[in-house]
């Protein structure tokens, strides 16, 4: 396990999206899968998940519910709307094109030119 | 979608403040609890789990607010903020919140009030059944309009139009009620006229197609709402009685409801079906003439048809009836359909006066807004301090910005607040001076407040934006100095406007109670027999009028009875377009016996009166012939290719009083026309007493008869009394106008001289003379006074022709009111400046260098 990675501007909406599109989460819930899911490469600082998170639900793309956690608590539980899966699906095929463009443009040597 | 999200989200974090702040706090307590315990799990000791916990958690509240500005919540809070910092200011200087809010408490309810009565005659329908479907159809031709059309006409129109799915006729008249003295206002009207308004009883029935169009009908009478309390003593036993009307008997079937909403904007006393007309009024050929109109007509369109549809459809009818009564249908001929949903129907002359009138009011808001801006300049400069203690501590020129407009706009919406008030009485105390329906209400509808706050906000705008941006942008001081020229500018040059237009109604009023109008109405009776509903036939009618006219000359005191046509200052009046020389002109006719311009008092200047019955002649009144033969002498001369002029009178603007613009043309009445005269009769002495005498006299001659009898002297005055209430209303606004803007200079003087104290003192102190300080002070405003001035005048100039046919022939360029004006506002503007520079000269310059 190497060091970790800070977040790219930007990302964290696309990342808390995924991580809700797998099944219901709560905040802090949100916070272990990603971290889970990237292998415990990636750094969110904590707080600033919530801000996020409130951004994604007034904007409508994830709705909210309060429930009971695993730890016997009330916690308030985020999930993918409509909108929120369609704007998943968009934001994914963006990032996977950018990606492959300037993965491309990284691996150009003197002789393609 | 987004959007939609978004605000359904805002809305829901605005309503559940609390719920949102406590689930926040729920949740942030949560995840920090949660990983608090996972840490203890890996087995780091309680205490230290929890401040770990927090410590990468971070600082709680600065995520808070910004998980509040992710819900869109920061302006908002931000607003609130400055709303409560806004009122605790205003709270503390009562003074000037005070002055503010009345200041705009008559910016903004000039405005409302002019809207309200907009609102009512233009916006709000009728609560009449579907009123956006009822129409008014005028019958035109190029060069003929006229409100009434043959009622066997309607009945054509009514059986073969597929655009309308109704039609209605009406036809106004007055009649006797048992032997009362006083005549009642009655409306004949087609039987489906209140099923189609979908109107309701008060008690009883009103008009019903099935039972009251009967050839075998009894005659009905339904009584309106008010008559029925004034007459009846509201008595509920009404339902069933039987009155007499015009002598005969009618029975009493049902009262109309308080709140019904007639057509047209009448409200008669009693109606009756108009196939019951020849019962009332014996003689009458109502029912069957093709020839005359006499009746109004309405309709209501057919689902999904419009007004255009309709007019061709009419227009096609219209060619039909052509065939079967060929004499009686005017070339060109065709139906004008109008929307007829309103409290009245709107002629596009309406519009202009509501453009003129919007114009004097927003000039008001003007004048108000520029003094309230000098005001909060002034008032900034006393609160540099705090300003600057602010900016000190971190605030953003933005932030500044919008925390002084907030505070403009709280004292544009108290001010809205107040105007809504003030515009709310004025309308409950003139509402029923216009006998309004009982169905309006002078209490604001949402337009009415919607309309208000618009006013505040505009007005915050105007007042409120340069102040804030000069204050928190701390502009240099030669901006300032702009500003506060144009300030002056501004206010001087509306509130001259204001005078102006208020010396001339003023001046129009005087005009006309003090000059001589160009016709005797003193001591003239207005006699209108009636005799053509009852059917007369010219000759008759002649022998009549004959009878009558001797019986007349014969009463002590009596010196001239004539003949007119067109009865003088009555209910209707007859005009027609013309074009001399290139301008339109407003052309008076009439039909006249001889004795006319003797009983009238209108000299006859050249020539020679009219003979009686003569054809082919004319005489015109003293400007017509001016502005037609310039120079020239008119008699002799051709009018209109068929008459030649025979004699010109002195202008006498009878039926358009107000109109000084308007010219006459009289010719001889015809034997055809007498059925249709009006008497006029003039007494040596009071003419009070006459008509008493002259009731029975008619009578007489005819008992089916109902004169319609008046004093001239009474038409005259009720026609400019409503005048002057329009003159003294302007003159108000313009006195208040002045005085805002004498205000408003006051305080901008006061303001320069504070902040120039120390300059003065040490030129005094230096031994300046007194006149050149003060002229230093004074000098920057001479030119935004005279440019206003000048503004003022020259936009007044340009705009006040349309005050014209108001004025009662008073020149809409009548220097006395321009200058009257002026010297008012250079009054006014010399004792706002001179008083508090010469305060100022007062000064010790020794204290005044001292003091910081």
């Amino acid at each position: 396990m190497g060091n970790p990675i800070d977040l790219l501007q930007g990302t964290l909406d696309m990342l808390i999206l995924k991580a809700v599109s797998l099944g219901p989460l709560h905040g802090y819930g949100v916070l272990l899968r990603i971290q889970q899911i990237s292998g415990e490469q990636l750094e969110i600082q904590q707080g600033s998940l919530y801000p996020a998170l409130y951004r994604l639900e007034h904007q409508g793309l994830i709705a909210s519910e309060w429930g009971e956690s695993d730890n016997k608590r009330k916690a308030k539980f985020y999930s993918l709307t409509a909108a929120g899966r369609r704007e998943l699906h968009s934001e994914t095929e963006k990032w996977n094109r950018m990606a492959s463009l300037i993965a491309s443009i990284l691996h150009t040597t003197s002789e393609e030119l | 979608m987004r959007l939609f999200a978004r605000l359904r989200s805002w809305m829901k974090s605005i309503v559940k403040r609390a719920l949102l702040e406590t689930a926040m706090e729920a949740e942030v307590r949560f995840h920090i609890e949660s990983y608090a315990e996972d840490l203890v799990r890996s087995g780091v000791r309680e205490e230290e789990a929890m401040r770990r916990a927090r410590i990468e958690f971070g600082g709680i509240e600065s995520h808070k607010s910004a998980m509040r500005a992710s819900l869109g919540l920061r302006w908002w809070d931000e607003l609130w903020i400055d709303l409560r910092y806004a009122a605790r200011k205003l709270h503390k200087s009562p003074g000037f919140a005070l002055t503010a809010v009345l200041v705009l408490a008559i910016g903004i309810g000039v405005n409302v009030t002019a809207f309200s009565f907009f609102n009512m005659v233009v916006l709000k329908l009728m609560p009449v059944h579907d009123p956006d479907s009822l129409v008014r159809l005028q019958r035109r031709s190029p060069e003929i309009i006229t409100p009434v059309v043959p009622y066997p006409t309607v009945v054509f129109y009514r059986e073969h139009a597929r655009t309308l799915s109704a039609v209605m006729a009406m036809m106004g008249a007055r009649m006797e009620i048992e032997s009362d003295v006083q005549p009642v206002k009655a409306d004949f009207v087609t039987v489906n006229y209140f099923r189609e308004l979908g109107s309701l009883a008060a008690c009883g029935r009103l008009l019903d197609p099935a039972r009251d169009d009967a050839s075998d009908a009894v005659p009905v009478v339904v009584l309106s709402f008010g008559f029925w309390q004034r007459r009846f003593g509201a008595d509920p036993s009404i339902v069933g009685r039987v009155i007499r009307l015009n002598k005969k008997t009618a029975t009493v079937i049902g009262v109309t409801s308080n709140t019904f909403s007639s057509l047209g904007g009448q409200y008669p006393d009693i109606w009756l079906p108009i196939t019951e007309q020849p019962y009332f009024v014996d003689g009458s050929k109502v029912l069957t003439d093709t020839s005359g109109g006499n009746v109004e007509m309405w309709g209501r369109l057919a689902p999904g048809m419009t007004a255009k549809m309709a007019e061709q459809e009419l227009l096609a009818l219209t060619n039909e009836l052509r065939k079967q009564y060929p004499k009686d249908i005017w070339d060109h001929e065709f139906i004008k359909s109008d929307p007829a949903g309103h409290i009245q129907v709107i002629k596009p002359e309406m519009y202009q006066v509501m453009a003129m009138v919007s114009t004097l009011t927003l000039l008001i808001l003007a004048v108000a807004c520029a003094n309230l801006g000098g005001l909060l300049l002034a008032r900034g400069v006393q609160r540099e301090r705090e300003i600057g203690i602010r900016f000190a501590i971190g605030a953003s020129k933005a932030r500044i910005f919008r925390q002084l407009f907030t505070e403009s706009l709280l004292l544009a919406l108290l001010g809205a607040v107040a105007g809504l008030i003030a515009g709310y009485f004025v309308l409950r105390v003139t509402l029923p001076r216009f006998e309004a329906p009982a169905w309006t209400s002078a209490a604001p509808d949402w337009r009415v407040i919607l309309f208000a706050v618009g006013m505040a906000l505009a007005a915050a705008i105007f007042f409120g934006l340069a102040p804030a941006w000069q204050i928190a942008w701390r502009r240099q001081r030669q901006r300032k100095t702009i500003a506060r020229q144009v300030l002056v500018g501004a206010q001087v040059a509306a509130s001259c406007v204001l005078l102006i237009v208020a010396g001339l109604l003023v001046r129009a009023v005087h005009h006309v109670m003090f000059t001589d109008p160009g016709f005797g109405y003193e001591q003239v009776l207005s006699i209108d027999p009636g005799i053509g509903s009852h059917g007369y036939t010219p000759a008759a009618a002649q022998s009549f009028l004959n009878e009558l006219q001797n019986r007349l000359r014969a009463l002590p005191g009596v010196t001239s009875v004539s003949l007119v046509k067109v009865s003088l200052l009555g209910h209707s009046i007859s005009r027609m377009g013309t074009d001399i020389g290139g301008h339109p002109v407003d052309v008076y006719p009439n039909w006249v016996t001889p004795e006319f311009f003797q009983t009238m008092d209108i000299p006859l200047l050249r020539g020679r009166s009219l003979l009686a019955g003569e054809k082919n002649a004319v005489i015109v009144s003293e400007s017509l012939a001016r502005q037609q033969w310039p120079g020239e002498d008119p008699i002799g001369k051709q009018f209109w290719q068929k008459d030649t002029v025979v004699g010109v009178a002195g202008n006498a603007h009878i039926n358009a009083v107000n109109d000084g613009d308007t010219v006459e043309v009289y010719w001889a009445a015809q034997a055809e026309d007498m059925p249709g005269m009006t008497l006029l009769v003039k007494t040596a002495g009071a003419p009070e007493g006459l008509p008493a005498m002259v009731k029975p006299i008619a009578e007489s001659i005819d008992p089916k008869l109902f004169p319609e009898i008046y004093l001239l002297k009474a038409a005259f005055h009720q026609n400019v009394l409503n005048f002057e209430l329009a003159a003294a209303a302007v003159s108000m606004l313009g006195i208040a106008a002045a005085l805002l803007a004498a205000m408003g200079l006051l305080g901008l003087v006061v303001y320069t001289v504070s902040e120039r104290t120390k300059e003065i003192a040490i030129r005094i102190a230096l031994g300046a003379k007194p006149a050149h300080v003060l002229s230093a002070i004074l000098r920057q405003f001479v030119w935004p006074i005279a440019i206003g001035l000048l503004t003022g005048v020259a936009g007044t100039a340009a705009l006040s022709q349309v005050l014209r046919k108001v004025l009662f022939g008073v020149s809409n360029l009548d220097p006395l009111s321009y200058a009257g004006a002026m010297g008012v506002l250079l009054m006014i503007a010399t004792a706002a400046a001179l008083l508090p520079a010469r305060q100022a000269l007062r000064v010790d310059p020794m204290r005044a260098l001292r003091c910081d």
